[in-house]
């Protein structure tokens, strides 16, 4: 059981400076309130966004805390490192820590390409910002020609904390400003800057995914993400994104051959992150180059190891970018598991046929469906036609001219 | 856009050239080769393949000064004494040390002809490994590579292009001597773009293009297309510049001047008063509005 914890003595949610009313919700719900978070309406789990609405709305609410979502990355790893940057960034933007690993390209330069949040009320995570008093000197007074009454009235005004919604926009042409991401704490791994130990003969593991949970153990139990740690009144969610795993930079051959070596490793590996996370406070997002792996039994242990499994195709390069139908759509979304938690069945999509977009402002995912058929062929009878049909004086039609199509 | 790559693969680039047995893709990588001569970079090769007068001979009169052939041909796997470059060297350390050796200013552009021998020989992750490392670090400006996709599984072949940078894909075309490359480029922005063009090698190892079907460049996070609300109508809603200015002149009602806004935005607190003192007209009687009643 992953985030339902007892609280006595309601903790109440940190303050922020702008929070402008001292009304504050009492709670008496046994669930701890952490910023960014919200309760599940199907099940009373505690839930985080993982910044996508459409695909919080997919997973039924959002990611259950202490869950893992695997994402199967399309050809070129593009939508599938989106949505990776999408949901660091709503870490960044609910103020909770990150924690991201990768092989190929130094988590920095993930972060450095997170998307920027857009919403005026994010701006308040600039503390210096004060609300702009009476007594300044009124440089702006041009700013505002017409409306230059309310010139000197504080430039945002919202009544809850700013991260109290659940669930942002953000515009993926620009990147988030340097100081909006250095006030969220990040912990990195670099598998080239972990000197590779030989691992004992007995294990089924590899080094770098050891080395990998030992560092991810290492820093729930520091930071006190664990759900057995002293109950202190400000929780927190450990986000942790984990880029390309069982990609043969890993050190995995798992994508490599068709009957790989060490089959097992990333399902042992996997199945130690799912322990880690369950007895502490955060979430997991696993990417997987799935086009790689040639064994589907394996691909089908990995998914059922994983709480939420979806799969991302685009069309890019294949033969279907060319088809009519698809195209408004960037590429197809395939939900392989939902998770259930405390329960026997969960609540599957109704629609199978999920097609995602990738707008400026949004990741839309919306549910395919054929377009009307606008084509020449639907029968629409014209006067012309008819002038012939009724010289045609055949009762039961028999004799009507070929191409004349009966609309009823 | 051949010529384009042809001109220079980007620093810390992996460009694969894959190829089968129905068309060789060898001739397009002394291409390669001699495009990188010509633009005066020192060309390393690790030559499993091929020998090192054969690959000379392919390149007559390109300038073969700055070419350092490391002879991996005679003897790849170590069984005589002293092998001059084996299988088991492909690693950070050596072939750093094997570039360094002979110093230019310029770092180098390493061409390995082939990586399916390497591949026969040491563990996908590791040749995977290798190249990331050679990539990040300064030795090595760019890696060519070729790589025969149909001596692997999908699944290695899959491995080693996924962190390629650009793979270009050459098969037999319509005509003898044509080939159609299928191109895949991954900018760092994350944009890909693909193109497939017919082309034709000459004697000189120039590329020359025939025809193009380019199957056009996508953007990976596209814009959404904002139509302009003021086209195709009826009336003219834009505005000429002389227009605009008018209306930037234009003086507003209830725009006051600076020091009016300040006085009413800083008023003070009994600056609202209203002294008002009632006159005869306010004696208003309802039942006698005339005020002639004599009662």
């Amino acid at each position: 059981m992953a985030a339902p914890v007892s609280s006595v003595g309601k903790p109440s949610a940190e303050r922020s400076p702008f929070n402008n009313t001292s009304f504050q919700k009492k709670t008496r719900s046994k669930l701890i309130s952490i910023p960014g978070t919200r309760p599940s309406v199907q099940n009373g789990q505690l839930l985080v966004s993982t910044g996508v609405t459409s695909l919080d709305y997919l997973l039924g609410g959002g990611l259950a805390v202490g869950t893992v979502l695997l994402i199967e990355e399309d050809r070129y790893d593009s939508y599938s490192r989106m949505i990776l940057k999408y949901f660091l960034a709503e870490g960044v933007v609910c103020r909770h820590e990150l924690y991201v690993a990768a092989a190929q390209d130094n988590p920095d330069d993930i972060l450095q390409e997170l998307p920027a949040p857009i919403l005026d009320d994010v701006a308040m995570h600039k503390p210096a910002e004060q609300p702009r008093l009476s007594c300044e000197p009124p440089d702006g007074l041009d700013a505002m020609k017409i409306a230059w009454r309310y010139q000197n009235l504080p430039k945002v005004q919202t009544a809850l904390a700013s991260s109290s919604r659940f669930g942002h926009y953000y515009d993926v042409s620009k990147t988030m400003e340097p100081e909006i991401r250095q006030a969220a704490k990040c912990h990195r791994f670099y598998l080239p800057e972990h000197p590779t130990q030989s691992s004992p003969p007995h294990s089924t593991m590899l080094e770098s995914y050891s080395a990998l949970l030992k560092s991810l153990q290492e820093v729930i139990n520091r930071e006190g993400f664990d759900v057995a740690a002293p109950m202190s009144n400000s929780r927190n969610i450990l986000r942790i994104g984990l880029h390309s795993l069982g990609s043969a930079l890993w050190g995995d051959d798992l994508c490599c051959h068709d009957n790989p070596k060490n089959g097992r490793a990333l399902t042992t590996f996997l199945y130690g992150l799912r322990a880690l996370l369950r007895s502490s406070l955060s979430v997991a997002v696993v990417t997987l180059p799935s086009h790689l792996i040639q064994d589907r039994a394996l691909m089908g242990s990995i998914t059922r190891l994983c709480d939420n499994a979806i799969a991302l195709e685009s069309f890019k390069g294949s033969e279907r970018e060319t088809n009519p139908l698809y195209k408004d759509y960037h590429g197809l979304i395939h939900v392989r598991q939902v998770p259930h938690l405390n329960c026997l069945a969960s609540k599957l999509p109704d629609h199978k046929d999920l097609a995602f977009k990738l707008k400026r402002k949004q990741f839309s995912i919306e549910r395919l469906h054929l377009p009307p058929d606008l084509s020449d062929t639907v029968s629409r009878v014209s006067r012309g036609e008819l002038a012939g049909a009724t010289t045609v004086a055949s009762a039961c039609g028999s004799g009507s001219s070929g191409n004349k199509h009966l609309d009823f | 856009m051949l010529p384009e790559l042809l001109q220079g693969v980007d620093t810390g680039g992996l460009l694969v050239i894959q190829d089968s047995a129905s068309y060789s893709g060898r001739h397009l990588l002394q291409s390669f080769i001699n495009a990188a001569l010509n633009r005066e970079e020192a060309v390393h090769v690790l030559g499993f393949e091929v020998s090192e007068e054969e690959l000379k001979d392919g390149l007559r009169g390109s300038p073969v000064q700055r070419l350092h052939f490391h002879n991996a041909y005679t003897d790849p796997l170590g069984w005589t004494d002293h092998p001059a470059f084996t299988v088991h060297q492909f690693c950070l350390g050596e072939l750093t040390r094997l570039v360094k050796q002979t110093s230019h200013s310029k770092p180098a552009t390493l061409v390995i002809d082939s990586l399916s021998w390497i591949l026969r020989h040491v563990s996908t992750p590791d040749v995977c490994r290798t190249l990331q490392q050679l990539r990040k670090g300064g030795a090595v400006r760019s890696i060519i590579g070729l790589l025969h996709a149909d001596m692997h599984q999908r699944g290695t072949v899959g491995s080693v292009c996924h962190s390629a940078t650009s793979v270009i894909t050459v098969e037999p075309a319509m005509r003898g001597d044509e080939a159609v490359a299928k191109i895949t480029k991954r900018s760092k922005s994350g944009k890909v773009i693909q193109d497939e063009e017919i082309f034709r090698i000459k004697d000189d190892l120039t590329v020359v293009v025939q025809s193009k079907f380019s199957k056009g460049a996508k953007k990976t996070d596209s814009e959404e297309q904002e139509t302009d609300p003021t086209a195709n109508l009826t009336f003219n809603l834009r505005l000429s510049d002389t227009e605009r200015e008018a209306k930037q002149k234009l003086a507003l009602p209830f725009v006051f001047s600076k020091e009016k806004k300040t006085a009413l935005l800083h008023s003070g607190p009994g600056s609202g008063r209203i002294h008002y003192e009632p006159d005869a007209n306010d004696d208003y009687d309802q039942e006698d509005p005339d005020d002639d009643l004599d009662v």
